[in-house]
């Protein structure tokens, strides 16, 4: 990361959001956030159900060391509030009216019920855009239905490709359908704004975590429009057929006969390891299709005597696209990764320790992604927030407490 | 037929593969002039008026210009000059070999806004590395935590890395965008889908950092709030006519204790749920082999679609895993919500694409048209666009500039 240009605004600086989201949707105010939007994080007094989930720093359970919480919430504010006490609600509303975006994930309707549906909040602010992330949208047979990630990554058809053949399908790294929902929402939103541009208006954005799952899995519609069928497990066989998990001295290798197929095939006949690759009809790009479970076969019996990294340097000195199958421990030793900077430390000082996060997940030159401040403990900035930003007075903001409305 | 958010934003596209293309997609499907140029050479990866290449290409425009003759360099800066934004997913030095960069184009256009989606980035020892989504997934963790329960390495079929860098993409070209509206300054975007794919993790990124912790596949043990039963179950064969498929699952989560006592409920108490080892979350978990044996019982018995049914009446977190037939053509709530929109082609066929995942209520996003052929709109791009004559565009088709 270009440290120097670190004072530069970021790109989304000026915004303000309310992030109202539960653990299924926070990452999409974090993209706001990292990117230089002022967003504050809205929980529940006693800290918002994120918190409560691990891992946990130091394996200790607490609501300010959940490292689920950390990921998804850096760069966020933090103030809490009962939305389902009618006093909080009414809070709510006198900060979305100076609000650019909320961003809320309950179950469809809930905001209606809680006096801050899009109707309320349009009336107060006709500017503003209102994010609803839902699992299956705010339409529809299964708008109320319950979903997980597990649930959602079945639904959209990104479970049933993982795994073996006549195996049970596998679970993919990660909270993948949430991220999905998460990324698109974020665009969804930024979309919204341009129109706003134009014509003043808000907007109110139904998102289907569903919907954005199944955009986020490559082959299996275009497979059943183009053919009518369901794409099958494949194990680590990938459907272009072009590359395979082998199994060198080591590890893992990602295989892949994109490459130049002569220079890889001088390098395997050198090791004595070619077989029958070395016949001509392999220089055709569908014959190495066609035959991909044998060639891949092949090559497995050459890389196996293979240390891994010996491996791909070798390769990608030939210009072949390998790599090495390594544990994500293996990032925060990358040399790539650190050459760019890509984990950024962040400074936790209850705790007395700076940890490293992943940082951008794409480098903007004129408009830095930055790390402004940590993750918030619960309910850091309520009494700022509610002085600064709505001049809630020091009585009012005691009788609330009072209450517990926040 | 409502303006789209991104209309009036032009965008010079010279993606290909999966990763860019997806990126792109998101602008043309919001109202973006997406012009793909295209060289010849590699030729279009499959039939664009059908499945994944119409996907990808669905809504943009095409024109193919000859990139190693100088007069389609120039034709492809001149475009650049009238665009809002240029996309690439090249290593570093294959616009700069054009004089396309961003350096280079921030002459012709002060406000230009350059997205380069490179495997690994335009800077790090390693940023001529070769890669596709499959070689990214494996640097980052994804292929090998995608394993079976003896850790044999068991994905993916697919490019998550591609689809991902496609959606990251679109959000970096959107907030570059937004900048520059608000200042009216253009800039270089250096997206290393390795980064962007590697920043999905999530919070195990974490747990190695913060707490030393090697990760291990997570089979089928919650990334989130602890539950169990947490998995997937085999189902009763579904029969269609002729055609039997025992490849039947779905998808249960069961977290808490209240969902528990629905669930038991809800698939009739059988003896086996009043076990004192399934009394707590704790002991569910501690017992879940066991557990998962006695539930597979019971979903064996049944359609995947009749146990989401009857575990949604009760307001358990269940769904079939569905294949490609399901989410295409049975999903009722894809089909209530219109998820797959319908492009017509040319010759009168129609087919149907990737919808959009989300409403906006002052205008969404809309799929309008096919994908194009290979420099199909050679008229508009050059004779529109540009201003050459039809004389000039022969010329520069007669001399190899312009492809046709």
């Amino acid at each position: 990361m270009n440290k120097a240009g670190s004072e530069k605004a970021g790109a989304l600086a000026g915004l303000r959001v309310l992030d109202l989201s539960d653990h299924r949707a926070q990452l999409c105010a974090r993209i706001f956030a990292d990117l230089g939007a002022d967003v504050i994080k809205i929980e529940p007094p006693g800290g918002d159900g994120a918190r409560r989930l691990g891992p946990f720093a130091g394996d200790v359970p607490h609501p300010d060391r959940s490292l689920f919480h950390w990921f998804y919430n850096l760069n966020k504010r933090s103030l809490t509030l009962d939305l389902h006490n009618p006093d909080g609600a009414a809070v709510m509303r006198r900060l979305a009216r100076s609000a650019d975006i909320v961003i809320e994930s309950f179950s469809p309707g809930t905001m209606a019920t809680l006096g801050i549906g899009w109707d309320e909040l349009h009336r107060d602010n006709p500017a503003l855009i209102l994010l609803s992330i839902a699992p299956f949208g705010q339409t529809g047979p299964y708008r109320d239905f319950k979903a997980d990630d597990t649930v959602l990554t079945a639904l959209a058809g990104m479970l049933y490709v993982n795994g073996f053949p006549g195996h049970a399908p596998v679970r993919p790294l990660g909270l993948q359908a949430y991220h999905s929902a998460a990324h698109y929402g974020a665009i969804a939103i930024l979309c919204a704004l341009f129109a706003r541009d134009h014509s003043g208006e808000g907007a109110w954005i139904d998102l289907s975590m569903q919907e954005a799952t199944a955009c986020a899995v490559e082959h299996v519609a275009g497979s059943y429009f183009e053919n009518q069928i369901a794409e099958p497990r494949r194990g680590t066989l990938h459907w272009s057929r072009f590359f395979r998990v082998g199994k060198c001295r080591d590890g893992f290798i990602m295989h892949c006969t994109l490459g130049d197929w002569t220079s890889l095939i001088e390098w395997v006949k050198a090791d004595g390891k070619a077989d029958d690759l070395i016949d001509p009809a392999y220089q055709q790009v569908m014959h190495r299709n066609v035959m991909a479970e044998h060639l891949f076969d092949v090559l497995d019996k050459w890389v196996a005597d293979y240390p891994r990294d010996e491996l791909l340097e070798h390769a990608q000195m030939l210009r072949q696209p390998y790599a090495t199958v390594r544990p994500p421990e293996a990032l925060f030793d990358d040399e790539q990764l650190s050459a760019r900077g890509f984990f950024v430390e962040v400074e936790h000082p209850e705790l007395g320790r700076k940890f490293r996060y992943p940082g951008a997940p794409f480098v903007m030159n004129g408009t830095p992604w930055r790390v402004y401040r940590r993750p918030p403990l619960v309910g850091e900035h309520t009494g700022a927030i509610l002085r600064d930003e709505i001049g809630m007075s020091a009585d009012e903001m005691s009788a609330l407490a009072a209450e517990g409305v926040i | 037929m409502s303006r789209r958010p991104l209309e009036g934003i032009r965008v010079l596209d010279f993606t290909w593969v999966v990763a860019g293309p997806v990126a792109t997609r998101i602008l043309a499907d919001h109202g973006a002039q997406v012009i793909k140029i295209e060289r010849g050479s590699p030729a279009p990866l499959g039939n664009r008026k059908l499945g994944l290449q119409c996907d990808l290409h669905r809504g943009k425009l095409s024109a193919a210009i000859n990139m190693s003759d100088p007069r389609g360099l120039e034709l492809a800066r001149r475009l650049a000059e009238k665009s809002d934004l240029v996309i690439d997913n090249f290593s570093a030095r294959v616009m700069r070999g054009w004089g396309m960069d961003y350096e280079s184009l921030r002459a012709l256009k002060p406000d230009i806004i350059c997205i380069s989606m490179s495997g690994l980035g335009h800077t790090g020892p390693r940023s001529s590395y070769v890669s596709y989504g499959p070689t990214l997934q494996a640097l980052s963790g994804f292929t090998l935590l995608m394993a079976e329960n003896d850790g044999t390495p068991a994905g993916y079929g697919y490019s998550y890395a591609d689809m991902c860098g496609g959606y990251t993409g679109a959000l970096a070209a959107l907030a570059a965008l937004w900048h520059r509206r608000r200042t009216g300054q253009g800039q270089f975007v250096d997206l290393s889908q390795f980064e962007a794919v590697t920043a999905v993790i999530g919070p195990a990124l974490l747990d190695i950092s913060v707490n030393a912790r090697e990760q291990t596949s997570f089979g089928y043990d919650s990334q989130e709030a602890p539950a169990a039963p947490h998995g997937v179950y085999r189902c009763a064969p579904r029969r269609d006519g002729e055609t039997v498929d025992d490849d039947r699952w779905i998808a249960i989560s069961v977290h808490t204790q209240a969902e528990w006592d629905r669930f038991v409920v809800a698939i009739g108490s059988p003896e086996w749920t009043s076990d004192a080892k399934f009394r707590t979350l704790f002991l569910r978990m501690r017992n879940r082999d066991e557990l998962d044996a006695h539930l597979s019982e019971w979903t064996r018995e049944r359609s995947a679609e009749d146990a989401m049914e009857l575990l949604q009446d009760a307001r358990i977190a269940a769904g079939v895993v569905e294949n490609g037939i399901d989410l295409c053509e049975r999903d009722p709530q894809l089909r209530d919500r219109g998820f797959w929109p319908t492009v017509r082609n040319p010759n009168g066929a129609s087919t149907h694409v990737t919808g959009i995942p989300f409403k906006i209520s002052s205008g969404s996003g809309e799929v309008r048209a096919t994908a194009p052929e290979v420099g199909a709109d050679a008229d508009y791009v050059f004779g529109e666009l540009l201003g050459l004559s039809r004389e000039e565009r022969d010329r520069l088709a007669a001399a190899g500039a312009i492809l046709t």
